[in-house]
């Protein structure tokens, strides 16, 4: 070493480390082993002296990690002010929460008051239970009239029998019944899938499955119209997302085509793709392309996750969904997530594809790992809805001349607009004109307007708004559409409005009528439903523009 | 109190085993189904040990919900004022235990590393999934699949055994085999009955038969199977409404609302309840869905250890001073979210330490009693009248139908306002199908005959042994009595047992004693267990991952099967695997002697007497004295 070289002034510093140093010598090798270790240490030195400034960093690094650690458990990092016991008392006496929950103001308790109770069973024409009156029902989803069924409620009635109601275990732990294994079975082969898996409630069926394969890092491509459950499923999935305009699949083309250049660009890997949306929406009732969706997730190697809770029971010639509408195998859908609740008046969701896709869920779908099983009398009900729709398709043509005639009555109205596809059973409508917010301050504006429209055709991937958002006044418009149900509803036709979680949606719905139509009302009836509809309609709609300068 | 004897009950067992009330009931079809043909009416499953006598009529089926009349077999679920709560201590197994368990883990790693390596390159069909083809990327990766094929995969002929039939003190197994290591199983076709110490069936209510049965087939013929549409919409009937009043009188709140999913009752209230600068405070235990609920409601959160009173008192004090993160603005709310009785632990909150805490540190609490409702307190009524607590301090109760009721969905109950606005915001009212009526009339046809309906019908000795009410605290919530007859709905026709609550009664104490009998039976026998002597869940420690498996297989090759539920990494901590036992009111007293016999037979095979109790007792004498250790105050 060449210290020789160096200022003289220095000496008597050489002088203390050479004392210090020698003094560590005799300490250290006074420790048993230490011979061993120093002999160690200077051979890997002579050998590779590369390795030893390696292995000092690595203890450097290891040791800098612990003292870390031990930092971060004790409280939120450099943010942590530490205080004494006396002023965290102070502050513990100050503090003082929010309540729990606002009490609900006047108008929401009315709302509250005022969601219909069935006197008796939900079916086609259940009784009120507020004015006793028998109404027709335009609100549930017994689009297949199956509600109430005699086959059904016999065949529950005698697995109730045999298996009492509930399953009393989640399906790992001996909640596997066998009309369990009989369902999936029976839902795989009526859609032609290799498997099938059954969640005990529709709407966490999605909002579970997602999150069973997207993880983060993985891509979502999702609709800007889909549905709550599946907004939530992507939330808790933690992948990123990128949003196409609702519907519109050359938006997506164009959403596909950025996520390939980017990974390209940026040389991500490869991680897992999916194509997230729904059959019919249930937002809008709006209809998949199908084929072209295929054709695109085939062409830009994603996977697709499709709900199909309102299109499958419904669509095609005996009730398969989208893919017998289509006339495309269901192999082609990766995930193909349905809901046993709607169509089939049993309760639960299910997701059927691969033995592996459905073998995966089985471990990792939350809530069918950690939630018990449905009742074996429920399953049996959809098993027993599954071999009606097979061998009798006259509930499904029946539904879709419903559905036919309704529209052909509705359509003929002025002022009101359907977004929903022609062949939907679940209709949307909503006034043709929107009325704009009449102040930036509308509580209702807080998310998903923006007042000044950008000015970009394309829409921001990133963004689960569209460019030019359409800007309407909630409360205002549900106001009207109130106004329908209970006109509606005095000509004995029940109806609603579609209910939302006002505050808690990413992308504040339309207000909108929802009728979900039903083959239990035979033509006549349902020929009815649609005039007083269509009455009611034009009544307030008539009203409103007579005191139309009030309300804008 | 007597015991029948032999005699007696020969001529006239036909009598016992179906529903001696219904012999005027002319749907025979249904009731006087021939035993299954695999049943053997030798097997003691199917046939009490000991044949009730003429005087004695049971309403039940044996199988499922099992005969015991001795009144000795009792006990009354409550907190003794003298007693302690410990916290939670898990007790670690000796080194040659707990070194073996760890090699197994790292040669399961080692192997199944081993396996993936040669697999993909050589057999590359069957490792499809895990791996990237023809530009898609694989569907699970291979390292989060790694424990799910390497780990579990070996022992999964002990996990989703399938059933059928009711999954009562007993059920029936269906067989299967496994010709492909375990990667999928075919029924033989043949069936094996089996004591089932798996279902979470606290009061017995899994039944095909009987008067909560009766009611739900009446429920179904009146209301179909379904509602078919969201609350808010059109899923509301008169029975969801007369169903959430009487779940509000039993939980003791002002209000209460039913979701039609269990897991859902979490993960769509919590995001209705918290957001945005507030701050949940969740026990590091707590179940899958409150983390899945918390997680989507983008509240703050954090941990305390595992019903530790001195952690949690620390990080209020600690995130009431600090506020929120950054910013340093004081929380908007804070809400403490326990669970009442933990599934896998077998621990009970520590409510009484938590409601001093609540009132300095003026958090909201939310209880979750999935598992405590119904199982435990002298009325049944869960964690809080288990410790005698007012539940109306409580500000939030959350709990299931699953288990104790034999019905499914769960509810939440709070003040009226509270739940008038979950109502308005909870995501499964808004979106999610409202609950089956077959599942409400269960509901309230099990509810109602635990709390009794009015008129009550005058009670001689059925009243609580004296120890219950006097010694349990002294400013005591009362319950209120029976339920009204108008909550019921007209055409719900209960039997007198059930009416009059003395049936409810006798599953409560049932279930009391048998919890505490196993629990403190198994200790008594030295092995280590986990949890409270009055929960109904017993965990016993086998550490050991093979352990599990072999403990699952040997319980169900014996002469008498009992199926159990093994759980480990990832449920548990990795070197605690578990035999968890969910006793039941079905059980008969001879059925815990089988468990306890059982356990110690394989418990000695297996070597898994490591518990430190001062002084063992042979299992002879555990059977013996089975009435002295269920009152014995504390086990040493």
């Amino acid at each position: 070493m060449a210290t020789s070289s160096i200022n003289p002034n220095l000496e008597p510093v050489f002088a203390f480390l050479q004392s210090t140093y020698s003094m560590i010598e005799s300490t250290w090798n006074r420790v048993p082993g230490s011979a061993v270790v120093a002999r160690y240490i200077r051979s890997s030195h002579q050998n590779d002296p590369g390795r030893t400034l390696l292995e000092v960093l690595l203890i450097i690094f290891a040791v800098r990690t612990l003292l870390q650690s031990r930092t971060r458990a004790e409280g939120s990092g450099k943010n942590f002010i530490s205080l004494s016991e006396k002023e965290i008392d102070e502050l513990v006496d100050d503090w003082v929460p929010e309540s729990l929950v606002q009490p609900l103001s006047p108008q929401e308790q009315h709302e509250l008051d005022n969601v219909p109770v069935f006197q008796g069973p939900a079916g086609s024409k259940p009784k009120l239970l507020s004015t006793g009156k028998t109404v027709m029902n335009l609100v549930s989803y017994n689009f297949t009239g199956l509600a109430g069924d005699e086959r059904i409620t016999s065949r529950a009635i005698e697995t109730l029998r045999k298996y009492g109601l509930g399953s009393c275990g989640p399906p790992g732990f001996y909640g596997t019944i066998d009309v369990h294994m009989n369902l999936e079975e029976d839902i795989a082969s009526f859609l032609g899938t290799e498997a099938a898996i059954i969640y005990s409630q529709g709407f966490s069926t999605i909002s579970s499955v997602i999150p069973a394969f997207c993880k983060r890092g993985d891509i979502i491509v999702a609709d800007r119209g889909v549905n709550f459950a599946i907004h939530k499923g992507i939330q808790i999935s933690r992948s990123t997302v990128r949003w196409y305009d609702h519907n519109d699949l050359r938006s997506l083309e164009e959403v596909l085509q950025s996520v390939e250049k980017e990974r390209i660009k940026k040389r991500l890997p490869l991680t897992r793709r999916f194509i997230v949306t729904e059959g019919i929406f249930e937002n809008d009732g709006a209809m998949l392309d199908l084929p072209k969706v295929i054709a695109l997730k085939n062409k830009y190697k994603f996977r697709l996750c499709l709900d199909e809770s309102f299109s499958f029971g419904t669509l095609g010639r005996t009730g398969r969904g989208l893919t017998e509408l289509y006339n495309v195998p269901a192999t082609e859908v990766d995930l193909l997530v349905g809901s046993l609740a709607n169509a089939f008046c049993a309760a639960g969701g299910f997701c059927a594809g691969s033995i592996h896709v459905v073998n995966h869920q089985r471990i990792n779908g939350t809530s069918f790992v950690f939630s018990a099983s449905m009742p074996a009398s429920l399953a049996v009900s959809s098993s027993e809805a599954i071999q009606i729709l097979t061998n009798n398709p006259t509930h499904l043509t029946t539904l879709h001349e419903n559905v036919r005639l309704i529209r052909s009555i509705l359509e003929k109205v002025d002022g009101i607009h359907i977004p929903s596809h022609a062949a939907s059973p679940l209709i949307h409508i909503q006034l043709a004109k929107s009325i704009p917010p009449s102040s930036p301050a509308t509580k209702s504006m807080k998310r998903g307007h923006s007042l000044e429209p950008i000015q970009t055709v394309k829409s921001n991937a990133q963004s689960v708004l569209p460019a030019n958002p359409l800007q309407f006044d909630i409360e205002a418009e549900e106001r009207i559409l109130q106004d329908v149900v209970e006109e509606a509803l005095a000509q004995g036709v029940l109806i609603t409005r579609a209910k939302r979680l006002r505050g808690q949606e990413i992308v504040e719905p339309r207000p909108a009528i929802k009728l979900a139509v039903t083959a239990g009302l035979n033509r006549k009836d349902t020929e009815r439903t649609a005039t007083v509809i269509k009455n009611a309609f034009v009544k307030v709609l008539a009203r409103k523009k007579k005191a139309g300068p009030m309300l804008v | 109190m007597r015991i029948p004897d032999d005699d007696d009950a020969a001529s006239d067992t036909s009598l016992s085993i179906r529903s001696s009330l219904r012999t005027e009931d002319d749907s025979s079809t249904t009731y006087s189904r021939s035993p299954d043909d695999s049943d053997d009416p030798s097997d003691e499953l199917v046939t009490p040990l000991q044949p009730p006598n003429s005087t004695q009529q049971f309403t039940t089926r044996h199988t499922e919900f099992g005969h015991c009349a001795n009144e000795d077999y009792r006990h009354v679920s409550a907190f003794k004022p003298t007693a302690k709560i410990v916290p939670f201590v898990e007790e670690d197994p000796p080194y040659y235990i707990l070194l073996p368990t760890y090699f197994s883990y790292i040669m399961l790693i080692i192997f199944g590393h081993i396996r993936d390596f040669f697999g993909k390159r050589f057999r590359s069909q069957s490792y499809r999934h895990l791996m990237p083809s023809n530009g898609y990327a694989a569907m699970n990766s291979d390292f989060d699949s790694f424990y799910t094929r390497r780990l579990k995969q070996r022992m999964d002929d002990c996990f989703s055994r399938p059933i059928t039939g009711v999954p009562g003190r007993t059920v029936m197994l269906l067989d299967r085999v496994s010709h492909d290591n375990k990667l999928s199983f075919n029924l033989t076709g043949s069936k094996t009955r089996a004591l089932n110490t798996a279902s979470y069936n606290y009061l017995g209510f899994a039944q095909a038969e009987g008067g909560c049965a009766d009611a739900v087939e009446e429920g179904i013929r009146r209301y179909g199977m379904s509602s078919c549409s969201p609350r808010l919409e059109a899923g509301t009937t008169d029975l969801h409404q007369q169903a959430e009043a009487l779940v509000a009188k039993f939980v003791g709140e002002e209000d209460a609302m039913i979701a039609s999913m269990g897991f859902a009752t979490n993960s769509t209230t919590l995001p209705a309840l918290v957001g945005k600068g507030c701050l949940v405070i969740s026990d590091e235990l707590n179940h899958a869905s409150i983390r899945f609920g918390v997680r989507l409601s983008g509240a703050n959160v954090r941990t305390f250890k595992h019903n530790d009173m001195g952690s949690l008192e620390a990080l209020l004090r600690e995130v009431i001073s600090q506020g929120q993160p950054r910013t340093h603005r004081p929380w908007k709310k804070i809400l403490l979210i326990v669970e009442g009785l933990y599934s896998m632990e077998g621990t009970l909150v520590n409510l009484p330490g938590i409601m001093e805490l609540k009132q300095k540190y003026k958090f909201y609490l939310y209880v979750d009693e999935a598992h405590s409702i119904g199982a435990l307190g002298p009325h049944g009524r869960g964690v809080a009248d288990y410790f005698s607590i007012d539940p109306a301090q409580i500000d939030i109760l959350m709990g299931t139908f699953t288990k104790s009721f034999g019905a499914a969905g769960g509810y939440i109950a709070g003040s009226r306002a509270l739940i008038s606005q979950l109502r308005r915001r909870s995501h499964a009212t808004c979106y999610s199908e409202s609950v089956s009526p077959a599942v409400l009339t269960q509901i309230i046809a099990s509810m109602g005959s635990i709390m009794g309906i009015s008129p009550p019908v005058p009670q001689p000795a059925m009243s609580d042994p004296p120890k219950s009410s006097a010694d349990v605290r002294g400013e005591m919530y009362v319950y209120p009595g029976p339920a009204p007859a108008s909550a019921l709905p007209t055409w719900m026709n209960l039997p007198p047992q059930l009416k009059d609550g003395s049936e409810g009664r006798t599953r409560l104490r049932r279930l009391a004693f048998n919890s505490r009998y196993l629990s403190r039976g198994l200790k008594k026998l030295g092995f280590i267990t986990y949890g409270h002597a009055d929960s109904p869940i017993v965990p016993l420690l086998l550490f050991n991952p093979g352990k599990m498996v072999l403990f699952s297989r040997l319980m169900l090759a014996r002469k008498l099967p009992i199926i159990v539920v093994v759980v480990g990494y990832p449920a548990t901590p990795l070197i605690s695997g578990r035999v968890r036992f969910c006793m039941s009111a079905a059980h008969t007293k001879e059925d815990v002697d089988f468990i306890l016999k059982a356990c110690d037979e394989i418990g000695d095979l297996l070597d898994l007497k490591h518990g430190h109790v001062k002084e063992r007792w042979s299992i002879e004498e555990v059977l013996r004295r089975s009435g002295e250790l269920v009152e014995m105050e504390e086990v040493e």
